[in-house]
């Protein structure tokens, strides 16, 4: 672009020509442009016509610069936020690290301390019992779908575990059905998904049923089972086990347990009706 | 940090506009500005950037911009002619003046490699020097792109016709 020879008018260069409109050569080469210029009128007239694309490049985005700066280009707005989100990252890490430590740590207890030992029947029993506990508290998020879409939630659940579910009526027990959700399976029991539904009387006492799709070898057909003024009730055949949880009176659960039963277990043909 | 934020804050203005030239859409220029500025400071807390500040930053927001356009053919979407810096209707020419309008769609039809080295060049007055470096191209190339930038511009703009009809009159 610029090669020394300023002074020798015939060694003006293309390249010459874009550093002078662009005001990018020393002052003698300047000098010496202009004088070669003089006497070539049409390089001229395209240099002349260089300029006035520069000008009319600069009108039209000079003004940019000058525009005031919307606070997302602010960088230290930007290095705040950064800040932020790297100390969230870092917060969200060492909790993902705790509860993999727990849950490892925890595995391995239950593992050492079931394994082989506790029959399937009340590891299903467990974990009806840690997810009535889990979701009877719960007030907005108690149910995944509630029971004004019940005959969505009807079929949704029975796909998912594979088994034509039903809501039983519960009314003559005094209790109406909230809604109900999908949990996912128990380790080790083969049973697939779970369907939790919910259920609550006037005083808002609920109480869940907890159903999953039949076991295999079919284990205990009834058993019952106490923890922390939790009762919970459980039985089994060819298609489902269902577990009944609530914290009524024992005489109280047991016709519930019972309305339950009879409503899910005495269908003539279970697969004949989804 | 604070002083690298200081030096950032400073080339914001220029790299808004150059983004905007590119682009001509306000929106999209200031998401690529944001996009470069927050990788830049995300970068700089692991390694201080040789050379100068500026180049370095022109050449990350030229990354964005090109990976935003391959992006975009690759969506088949089309920056609508109309966004533009300036209306359009800005009368044109007084005499000896290029109407804005029409220098703005010539622009687009210039190559992108065209548009980024004149633009560099013209809009951000980087030396040619920077703005090879900026482009990461050799000095040689980016002449050759600026010479063909201006001349397919007079084509477009039609006023490469004009000296000729001078010498004829």
């Amino acid at each position: 672009m610029t090669t020394g020879q300023a002074n020798r008018p015939f060694e003006i260069t293309e390249d010459m020509l874009h550093g002078y409109v662009d005001g990018q050569l020393p002052p003698a080469q300047r000098a010496s442009v202009e004088a070669w210029l003089a006497t070539h009128a049409e390089k001229a007239a395209e240099v002349a016509q260089w300029r006035r694309q520069n000008a009319a490049l600069t009108t039209l985005f000079g003004p940019v610069a000058g525009e005031p700066l919307p606070d997302r280009l602010n960088p230290r707005r930007i290095a705040a936020r950064n800040a932020a989100r790297q100390w969230d990252w870092t917060r969200l890490a060492a909790a993902a690290i705790v509860v993999i430590a727990v849950s490892v740590g925890a595995g391995w207890f239950l593992r050492t301390a079931t394994w082989q030992e506790e029959p399937r029947s009340d590891r299903l029993i467990d974990g009806a019992l840690l997810a009535h506990s889990l979701y009877v508290k719960e007030s907005r998020h108690a149910v995944e779908v509630a029971a004004d879409d019940k005959a969505h939630l009807v079929t949704w659940l029975s796909n998912r575990l594979g088994r034509p579910i039903d809501t039983p009526d519960l009314a003559p027990e005094g209790f109406t059905l909230v809604g109900g959700r999908l949990l996912p399976p128990l380790p080790d029991t083969g049973t697939g998904p779970a369907a939790q539904l919910m259920y609550q009387n006037k005083t808002s006492n609920r109480l869940t049923v907890y159903i999953t799709a039949a076991i295999n070898p079919p284990g205990p057909a009834y058993k019952t089972y106490t923890e922390d003024g939790l009762e919970a009730y459980y039985w089994a055949n060819s298609q489902i086990t269902c577990t009944v949880i609530g914290d009524l009176p024992q005489s109280d659960m047991t016709t519930v347990a019972r309305g339950v039963f009879q409503q899910l277990t005495w269908r003539p043909d279970p697969t004949g009706r989804t | 940090m604070s002083d690298f934020l200081d030096e950032i804050e400073a080339c914001v203005p220029a790299l808004r506009r150059y983004a905007r030239a590119l682009t001509r859409d306000a929106d999209r220029a200031d998401d690529l500005v944001q996009d470069c500025l927050e990788r830049a400071i995300r970068k700089r807390a692991l390694w201080r950037p040789t050379g100068p500040l500026q180049a370095w930053l022109f050449r990350m927001l030229l990354n964005l911009y090109r990976n935003d356009i391959r992006r975009q053919r690759r969506r088949g979407e089309h920056t609508p002619l109309e966004t533009m810096a300036i209306e359009p209707t800005t009368p044109a020419a007084q005499h000896g003046h290029l109407a804005l309008a029409e220098v703005q769609r010539a622009l687009d039809k210039l190559p992108e490699e065209q548009r980024e080295a004149l633009l560099l060049v013209v809009v951000e007055g980087q030396s040619y020097l920077e703005a090879a470096q900026i482009l990461e191209i050799p000095a040689g190339t980016l002449m050759s792109r600026l010479g063909r930038a201006r001349a397919a511009l007079r084509v477009l703009t039609g006023t490469a016709e004009e000296p000729r009809l001078r010498t004829v009159k």
